[in-house]
């Protein structure tokens, strides 16, 4: 089983209910978390890891270009080349720009002896035992560097290896590492919060899951700061809705003490514990 | 023109609540501002403004390599060149090209010794213009569900949006950014004169500011920080990451369940005056 939880948009709370339902299921069966979201992998926080017991393996998923003889490119080589803008003339030299190569080679196609293409390293990827027993994967795309889709592939693969039933936790975006998280799983949450940004990028995302024909439900948080809108969304999506999880400051409070909040003991936890018996059912489990 | 954009790696921590506002305040003044959705992905910053976007203006384009069969030979050159391993060749066939792991560099055409690729552009975004006030003009990208590689539609967004603002000598460019660090967010970083990194009185927060001030100091970028959400949570993580990377926080917008509820309906604008944004 490969659960993900995804939503759209940012802060929506996909990392608390990932963490969540992570430790639930944990109870019950073995399970692997692994964090998606490589540009800024947060679900370890929710999970009190504040360090990573090993560094599995540095990426090295892409290339970049280097001029090594200019000589050799004059006349031959100019920035309408490169498709990405990489190629620029500063000060009447030619010059590639590190954050916009992509490692394409057309400039070392157009001027072999003058371009040398290396492989750079993009990011990490990391693992943790967290204190409820099971293993969390995560990564880190470097700052600067390209590839998060790239990465986010990796890191399910090494996730995938270590064990049957996986939790995902997607990032915020439509884009090429949300699209890497959402390949080939089994099904989907996607939570959202009653605001017209985040129902907006809901449907949005909602576009990619349906594509990939994933069985998908829906979480509510937030749900009581605009119960208009989450009127709006259980209309609009009626039984796919699974829970709704009240707006609380006590979240904020946990964080920053690295409680996850099911330990809370308010109506978050009883909720989030609903959400997953209803889950289960769902996924006959 | 002065170009600032609003980042903040994390999602939600309200890069868009301060875009807006910050448009909104510099209009207030007098300026003419140029407020730039670069989160092409999920743009919001329309329904803050509690606007529905009009048709779009422009499109933003990929191109796509395609085979002319009549002059291709089968050689299988193109597929040996393609880095992204895009195209795919088995000897006497022509060559099969996959558009979701093409990115459109153009290396397969310029390897072609029979000039038998060229290539196809595709409608990749859309571009939109809204007007709100008589000084504030908003350019919202909006990515084509299912296109992976949103950086070069953020690009011709910012293009746009460049050109825009000439025309209508605007004061101050803002620009909205996705959540991350990877392309699409970089894109819209470079040639800013300043970033204004949005975070949280979290751990998360902290975290993830110090992810972000990793790239804007990669970059060049000077930054400050602005400090959302304040007055709950713990102020001290944020202040020892503004120390490490020696960044200031030079704003900070009071925790108001008020002004959480106005973003919910698209209500920013009627609550920016209850607002006191100082900054620095």
């Amino acid at each position: 089983m490969k659960l993900v939880i995804a939503g759209g948009k940012g802060g929506v709370g996909k990392s608390m209910l990932a963490s969540s339902l992570a430790i639930l299921f944990s109870k019950e069966r073995k399970i692997v978390a692994c964090d998606c979201d490589v540009d800024a992998p947060n679900l370890g926080l929710w999970l009190g890891v504040t360090k990573y017991d090993k560094i599995v393996k540095k990426v090295s998923l892409s290339e970049k270009a280097h001029i090594i003889n200019e000589k050799a490119c004059i006349g031959k080589l100019k920035p309408s080349d490169c498709k990405f803008g990489a190629l620029k003339v500063k000060n009447g030299k030619l010059w590639v720009n590190p954050f916009l190569c992509e490692g394409c080679g057309v400039c070392k196609l157009i001027c072999e002896e003058g371009i040398k293409i290396e492989p750079v390293e993009n990011g990490e990827i990391r693992v943790a035992r967290t204190r409820y027993g099971f293993i969390l994967f995560s990564a880190q795309l470097y700052p600067g560097e390209k590839g998060s889709g790239k990465i986010v592939e990796e890191l399910r693969h090494y996730a995938e290896e270590s064990g049957e039933f996986i939790i995902l936790d997607a990032a915020a975006g439509i884009g090429c590492p949300v699209i890497a998280s959402l390949r080939g799983v089994d099904h989907a949450v996607m939570v959202t919060e009653p605001t017209l940004s985040a129902l907006s990028d809901l449907k949005r995302i909602l576009k990619i899951v349906t594509y990939f024909k994933i069985p998908y439900d829906i979480v509510i948080n937030k749900y009581d700061i605009n119960e208009r809108i989450t009127r709006r969304i259980e209309e609009k999506f009626k039984e796919k809705v699974i829970g709704k999880i009240s707006y609380s400051k006590d979240v904020i409070n946990a964080l920053v003490h690295f409680k996850p909040v099911i330990e809370l003991e308010n109506n978050i936890s009883r909720k989030v514990n609903q959400i997953f018996k209803r889950l289960k059912e769902k996924l006959n489990l | 023109m002065k170009t600032y954009a609003s980042s903040g790696t994390k999602g939600g921590v309200g890069k868009s609540t301060f875009a807006v506002l910050l448009a909104l305040k510099l209009a207030r003044d007098g300026k003419r501002v140029l407020l730039l959705d670069a989160d092409v992905e999920c743009p919001n910053d329309h329904l803050l403004l509690n606007q529905k976007l009009n048709k779009p203006i422009s499109f933003t384009y990929q191109e796509f390599p395609e085979i002319v069969e009549e002059k291709c030979k089968k050689c299988g050159i193109c597929a040996k060149v393609c880095r992204q391993h895009a195209i795919f060749h088995v000897p006497n066939k022509y060559p099969i090209i996959f558009h979701e792991l093409c990115s459109g560099c153009g290396a397969c055409k310029v390897a072609c010794p029979f000039n038998a690729i060229v290539m196809k552009k595709e409608i990749s975004g859309e571009i939109f213009v809204n007007k709100f006030n008589s000084t504030i003009w908003l350019v919202s990208g909006l990515s084509k569900p299912g296109i992976a590689e949103t950086g070069l539609i953020v690009k011709q967004v910012k293009e746009y949006a460049l050109n825009l603002a000439k025309e209508k000598r605007v004061d101050y460019l803002i620009i909205d950014t996705a959540p991350g660090i990877h392309c699409n967010v970089i894109q819209a970083l470079l040639g800013a004169d300043k970033v204004y990194a949005v975070t949280e009185p979290t751990p998360l927060g902290a975290h993830d500011l110090g992810i972000l001030l990793s790239l804007t100091r990669k970059l060049g970028i000077r930054s400050e920080i602005v400090l959302n959400k304040a007055g709950i949570g713990d102020k001290s993580l944020i202040e020892n990451v503004s120390k490490r990377f020696n960044v200031p926080i030079t704003v900070e917008i009071p925790y108001d369940e008020e002004l959480f509820r106005a973003y919910s309906e698209g209500k920013l604008a009627e609550f920016a005056d209850k607002i006191k944004l100082v900054i620095g």
